[in-house]
């Protein structure tokens, strides 16, 4: 992995939430000032969008690598979980868009988060 | 990040709160509406208040890697077309650093340098991704404890404790972030 994918693929702590409420508040004519909620461990949690303004996968599909192979770009970046028995990966790209899967590995119910 | 979204005996289902601490995600369970840092994976408010989710450590790496590695993977299926990482320019552009200031180690590394990060109790540990060539090993301490991160195969980023061999989770973040969160974390970089 070279620096520069590993720059493609970085996991900004949720950053992309960031951007993706700059994306939907330019859309809007005035772009509404954060709002400070509250406060935890010194310091401010802000209400960017109503709940559910970015819309969390609830019931993930999935498809096939060789099928993916349509879907997805070389350099496209994913996290992934492998066990012995089965794998799975999600597009960062996607959860750009949803920064949430509600989903099940190995018998577990996980959420996958970006 | 992967958290394991069970919490005794209730499976809880997260939806995006709409709102950010420490410039990132706040998460919100449809049960409860308890909020949950992503990043931390407490509950910070609510029913839940306090409780912590179990993390399970998990790969970044590209696509192509990924399944040179794992041909018979799933792969979350996309029901719109994504051709690119649509915040591209955000993470090229070393000026922006998230939306709100942050207090951050600014001269231990660049604010986007790209780091991966482990912890232990209170310790944390910061390794530039820069310092990780393919199939190399680094070893730092968590406190008394010895940790050796490595760049495995697949691109992606593991640590274990010597001691016990026991796996821990490793967060991929870029500098600024990880030092608002971890300002007395540890760096090798």
């Amino acid at each position: 992995m070279t620096t520069a994918t590993a720059r493609r693929s970085a996991a900004a702590f949720g950053l992309i939430v960031l951007s993706a409420v700059l994306v939907v508040t330019a859309a809007v004519a005035e772009r509404p000032e954060p709002e400070v909620y509250g406060t935890f461990d010194g310091d401010e949690m802000y209400t960017l969008l109503p709940p559910d303004g970015i819309p969390a996968i609830m019931d993930p599909e999935f498809v096939t690598g060789e099928e993916a192979a349509a879907q997805m770009s070389a350099e496209e970046s994913v996290m992934g979980l492998a066990t012995e028995g089965d794998a799975v990966c999600w597009s960062t790209w996607q959860l750009d868009h949803h920064e949430i899967v509600n989903d099940v590995f190995n018998g577990t119910a996980i959420a996958a988060t970006w | 990040m992967v958290h394991v979204r069970q919490v005794e005996d209730k499976t809880l289902t997260f939806i995006v709160s709409g709102k950010l601490w420490r410039n990132s995600l706040i998460m919100q369970d449809k049960e409860t509406g308890s909020l949950w840092s992503h990043v931390t994976g407490m509950c910070m408010e609510g029913e839940y208040k306090g409780t912590q989710l179990e993390m399970i450590p998990v790969v970044q790496t590209t696509w192509a890697e990924w399944v040179a590695d794992h041909p018979k993977t799933r792969v979350l299926k996309k029901s719109e077309e994504i051709k690119s990482a649509p915040y591209q320019r955000y993470f090229d552009d070393p000026e922006k650093n998230g939306l709100f200031s942050t207090v951050w180690a600014q001269d231990r590394l660049p604010g986007k340098s790209l780091i991966h990060g482990v912890m232990l109790g209170p310790h944390s540990l910061a390794v530039a991704d820069a310092a990780l060539a393919d199939g190399t090993s680094v070893t730092g301490k968590l406190g008394d404890v010895e940790v050796k991160v490595t760049r495995n195969a697949d691109g992606g980023v593991s640590a274990v404790r010597t001691d016990t061999g026991e796996e821990l989770v490793v967060r991929t973040a870029y500098w600024f972030a990880w030092s608002t969160y971890f300002p007395k974390t540890a760096v090798i970089d």
